[in-house]
């Protein structure tokens, strides 16, 4: 093994002054939580790193980590890009950030219960009521229904960044099918397979009891008079994008993993079809999104759902995780309102900030968005996935123009916010064969079930792989790296 | 266990089996026929119509001429063949994909790993001078496969799902291997004797099986047609045999059924009636007509699946 110094594997480390930079304070020293694994990765050359490197994804790819990108003509299998130097949290900024997941989707919930009762929060003014009325996510199906344990947003995925004030902000949340977590699991399972040797210096959180706190979840928002439930995941079929993940929590939960055509119901009751015949199924982890949950009650043209499911729901006979029409409270319109719907039904200050949006559709915002275009992101209200998102300054004279009139034609579809800079982390690029700073964000997981929470100590940190790119959705070219909570000493 | 997903891994361990046999034979009949005692079973022409009737693509007109790499590259690489290995491992990979929460890691990365090796083999490599490499490969990673599947699940419903399409396939493959070298003895045979029980074909359709080793040490003589046929259909010993095979489905079955005696119309009841039959056999009823016989056992292969299909897969 060649001896390269400290300072050689990232002697092309070029630090742009304008980024925070996760390892490096703005002098250029190591970050204490950093020096140890700088000082181990130091002592291996760039060759060793290549060589850990190829291993790794010669791993994902032969387990079939894959994931499947819908290009010009056929679906490509993937394996979702890992980078191998991992990114640390120390113990402090992690109790803030759990707290504040924790306090923010119970807020959320809150705020979804009251939108499908008594609409209280409209009534006082907080939050307008076109912004419901005009939601296409927004489900009237759902008025006066009471999902048990009175739980809406049982699994939430929280988008978070570090701007370059070294504050986290939240940007986006996620309490639809929010997906990733399968690959929080496997970038650490890759990571110890090559530099277990590191472990040793680091105390850091398990990721691996996700499935198990998942499952609790899932048992403990049962159906009324039921014992033991049956949980299953439901999944579009093997040719979506998030399958391997879907199958992935189906077997590290020990349930089955059942599509649409496996369920049927009767009366009332949802039944799979086993070699033994009908079992009844209690409790159900959807990954399919709203609309297509129930042909008889949404989309008539949906083959992936389950005719009459909704039906059953309504009668209390199934529990559906996450409840239908949680779409309504992660839209980015509602976002802007986070803080005050926090304030509102709990009585709290926000822990984790907001990003400030300028709603279109309002007169003075939208004004101020068509003129200040090259300073603001633009993103579409209902889009998940990073697409038709628009960054100003990246736009030529001519875009600027097209974006105008997009957004004139349609301002309740479109919010924007100032571009935050996302901090950056060194991160291994193949091309250049050597560390580069790359924007990163973090998504975490929250579980709420009855009476227990849950933040899966970690969360998906996504690189933004392109240089200067702020998109760090794997569907854009985004890559991942593993994300180590620190126990407290 | 879902009725699709267990549809889904019946399947699996068919194509498993499948592709091993295919694989298998090409081997031994194309390396076998190299240096074959007689004119006939040394022809290139004869081991390629030989390999088209094992995969169901017989050609019945003997002036047909065949190219060597086409048929090769039909039978191992070409998607467009139902009948290809390559399709074979796609297909078993495709099943295994959809049942995925239910087969262990490591079996899923074997398969997975199988799969990539076959699609990414190069083609103009084969056909000229890999036919050895590759075959073997694809015999060793199947018996890897064979390997997870008993070594890393648990031998429960899932279990007995696969192995019972790892052997009823099994059972079907072994009888296209012997009806196909029965057809070839009858046209190549040995040079003394009964020249038809003498043929050269017999020892090939003994190591098509992997059964020659096997074979030599029970008999201790060389192998004739009655000899060979009785190992390969009646002795429960040899793993490759459809005595041995049918007795495997009779284990497997019996996991799957829910009551203690067998109903009637149950696919237990069917495989148990067919083992009884063949348990109690003499190799001479099979002799008096071998076809009839090998037709047979196709017929009673393809009934136990059908009833399969009804009575656990029928959603």
């Amino acid at each position: 093994m060649g001896k390269v110094s400290n300072k050689s594997i990232f002697s092309n480390y070029q630090k742009n002054e304008g980024l925070f930079d996760e390892v490096f304070d703005e002098n250029g020293n190591v970050k204490s939580v950093y020096q140890k694994i700088l000082d181990i990765y130091g002592a291996r050359s760039i060759k060793d790193y290549v060589k850990l490197n190829n291993k790794a994804k010669s791993s994902f790819f032969n387990q079939g980590i894959t994931f499947q990108v819908y290009g010009d003509k056929e679906s490509q299998e993937k394996i979702f890009p890992f980078d191998l130097f991992p990114r640390i949290i120390d113990p402090d900024e992690w109790d803030l950030i759990e707290k504040g997941a924790i306090q923010r989707n119970l807020a959320l919930n809150e705020f979804l219960w009251d939108v499908y009762h008594d609409k209280k929060i409209i009534k006082d003014n907080v939050v307008p009521l076109e912004l419901l009325s005009s939601s296409p996510n927004y489900l009237h199906q759902m008025m006066g229904l009471d999902p048990p344990s009175r739980i809406y947003n049982h699994i939430s995925g929280t988008d978070i960044i570090k701007h370059s004030d070294g504050n986290y902000y939240v940007l986006e949340d996620n309490i639809r099918c929010p997906s990733g977590v399968s690959y929080v699991i496997c970038n650490r399972t890759a990571l110890k397979r090559a530099l277990f040797g590191v472990f040793n210096h680091y105390k850091t959180h398990t990721v691996t009891d996700y499935a198990e706190n998942l499952l609790s979840l899932l048992e403990s928002v049962k159906p009324h008079g039921v014992d033991v439930p049956v949980c299953v995941v439901i999944t579009p079929g093997m040719f979506n994008s998030a399958y391997y993940e879907h199958s992935y929590l189906a077997k590290a939960m020990g349930i089955e993993l059942v599509e649409g055509r496996d369920l049927f119901v009767e009366n009332d009751f949802v039944y799979m079809k086993t070699i033994s015949g009908p079992v009844r199924v209690d409790v159900v982890y959807r990954r399919i999104d709203d609309l297509f949950i129930d042909p008889m009650e949404f989309n008539p043209d949906s083959a992936l759902g389950v005719p009459g499911l909704f039906a059953a729901y309504k009668k209390g006979n199934v529990t559906l995780a996450n409840a239908p029409g949680t779409g309504v409270a992660d839209d980015k319109a509602i976002y802007t309102y986070v803080p005050d719907i926090i304030k509102y039904y709990l009585d709290e200050e926000p822990i984790l900030k907001n990003v400030h949006t300028y709603h279109c559709s309002r007169p003075d915002d939208l004004k101020y968005v068509l003129d200040n275009i090259h300073n603001l992101v633009i993103k579409p209200v209902d889009e998940a996935g990073g697409y038709g998102i628009s960054i100003g300054n990246r736009l030529t004279k001519n875009e600027i123009d097209e974006v105008k009139n997009t957004i004139k034609a349609a301002p309740r579809k479109y919010v924007a916010q100032p571009i935050m800079s996302l901090s950056v982390h060194p991160t291994y690029i193949d091309d250049t064969k050597s560390f580069e700073q790359r924007h990163v964000d973090l998504r975490t997981f929250t579980v709420l079930g009855k009476d227990q929470q849950f933040v899966l100590k970690g969360g998906l940190t996504r690189v933004a792989l392109k240089k200067g790119n702020l998109i760090v959705n794997s569907s854009q070219g985004g890559g991942s790296k593993d994300t180590w909570v620190l126990k407290q000493q | 266990m879902l009725s699709r997903v267990a549809n889904n891994l019946f399947w699996m361990g068919r194509y498993i089996e499948r592709a091993e046999h295919v694989a298998r034979f090409m081997n031994v009949n194309y390396f076998s026929s190299l240096d074959a005692p007689n004119q006939l079973s040394q022809s290139r022409q004869f081991v390629l119509q030989s390999m088209l009737f094992m995969v169901g693509n017989s050609i019945n007109d003997a002036s047909v001429d065949l190219d060597e790499e086409q048929v090769l590259y039909d039978i191992a690489l070409n998607p467009e063949e139902s009948y290809s290995i390559i399709n074979s491992i796609k297909n078993a990979r495709e099943n295994a994909n959809s049942s995925r929460d239910l087969i262990s890691t490591e079996l899923y990365e074997s398969l997975n790993k199988f799969y990539h090796f076959v699609m990414k083999y190069p083609k103009e490599a084969f056909v000229k001078t890999n036919l050895y490499d590759f075959t073997i490969n694809v015999s060793e990673m199947t018996a890897v496969l064979r390997g997870k599947i008993r070594g890393t699940l648990l031998h429960d419903k899932v279990y007995a799902v696969i192995m019972m399409g790892v052997n009823i396939e099994r059972a079907i493959q072994i009888n296209r291997i012997i009806n196909t070298k029965f057809n070839d003895a009858q046209k190549a045979q040995g040079g003394y004797g009964d020249t038809m029980a003498n043929s050269f074909e017999w020892s090939t359709l003994l190591k098509c099986a992997e059964s020659y080793d096997m074979m030599r040490r029970l008999y201790k003589k060389a192998p004739t047609s009655t000899t060979t046929l009785e190992f390969l259909l009646l002795n429960s010993r040899c793993p490759r045999s459809f005595m041995n095979c049918i007795n495997q489905v009779y284990n497997h079955v019996k996991e799957l059924e829910n009551k203690a005696e067998h109903e009637k119309h149950s696919t237990a009841f069917l495989v148990g009636k067919v083992r009884a039959e063949f348990e109690f056999k003499r190799i001479e009823e099979i002799t008096e007509d071998v076809q009839g016989c090998l037709n047979g056992i196709l017929d009673k292969m393809f009934k136990i699946s059908e009833s399969m299909e009804k009575e656990f897969f029928g959603y």
